[in-house]
């Protein structure tokens, strides 16, 4: 998979997609308070689902660490947290600029946009507990307990909270399920965007995560630790 | 007389100046996609070679 070619080719194919049909696919009007800026839903949202990937992919590796305690283990999982945080930062980033716009202000309190602070905030202290210990193995095994709780705290800070409270983000209180998922809340024309930026986006992501292990790979073999 | 002057404009004028320039942006989009990948493919091959 590493090595693998094919996935970083449909990652850029998908993505020129986005970056091309995104523009020009006819997207609903409703009452126009939207207009042209729902193509956000593009590029900002998919930043949300690349993040939640990744740290899902994270999580996996740091249970595979604490029941094989091999540092490769420990690699992968630090290196997907970290481009799944990257996601989150783009992902809070584009949400302030777009909110600017559309709901008044940068930062506006939504429960989604509070959620996804703490959230971040939980993840930016899994690199502070990275940095704060040196001694190799206690690192992996310290920040892979605590990887799994910060994984853990996506659920009610980004999918319960921000649900049982009015939210200017689609989801709130009074909607039904996920608005990404849920098929009846996006037209067809713009599922058909959507969906591959989702992939294509991730991919980057995925890529960007190997690139990383690999280097570090390098430098655990040139240390002779592997 | 105006409106077919107009539309001869219109036919006259790049691709680029057409529906607000929206197609100016893709174009612009596109190329830091494309400069972006070209990059990591970069990282990915030098990598390669260290692998090695």
């Amino acid at each position: 998979m590493l090595h693998k070619k094919w996935w970083k080719v449909l990652s850029f194919v998908l993505l020129l997609y986005t970056c091309t049909y995104g523009f020009l696919v006819k997207v609903p009007k409703l009452d126009d308070r939207m207009q042209e800026s729902i193509r956000n839903f593009f590029f900002h949202v998919p930043m949300w689902f690349g993040m939640m990937i990744l740290l899902f992919v994270s999580l996996v590796y740091s249970i595979k660490y604490l029941r094989s305690s091999s540092l490769v283990h420990d690699i992968y999982a630090q290196a997907y947290a970290a481009m799944g945080l990257t996601f989150g930062i783009l992902g809070i980033i584009t949400g302030a600029l777009w909110a600017n716009y559309q709901w008044g202000s940068p930062w506006v309190g939504d429960p989604k946009q509070n959620g996804a602070a703490i959230a971040l905030l939980i993840y930016f202290a899994y690199f502070v507990l990275r940095g704060s210990l040196v001694d190799a193995e206690k690192k992996a095994r310290l920040s892979a307990v605590y990887n799994v709780f910060s994984f853990f705290m996506l659920f009610p800070t980004l999918w319960i909270l921000p649900r049982l409270t009015e939210s200017l983000h689609p989801g709130g209180q009074g909607s039904d399920g996920n608005p990404g998922l849920n098929g009846k809340d996006m037209s067809a024309n713009m599922r058909t965007v959507f969906y591959p930026a989702v992939i294509g986006w991730t991919l980057l992501g995925v890529w960007i995560s190997t690139l990383k292990i690999r280097v570090q790979m390098i430098q655990l073999k040139k240390e002779g630790l592997l | 007389m105006f409106t077919f002057l107009q539309t001869q404009q219109a036919a006259n004028q790049s691709i680029m100046l057409q529906n607000g320039k929206i197609y100016l942006v893709m174009a612009v989009v596109c190329i830091v996609l494309v400069g972006l990948f070209t990059y990591v493919a970069a990282i990915d091959k030098k990598i390669k070679q260290l692998e090695k």
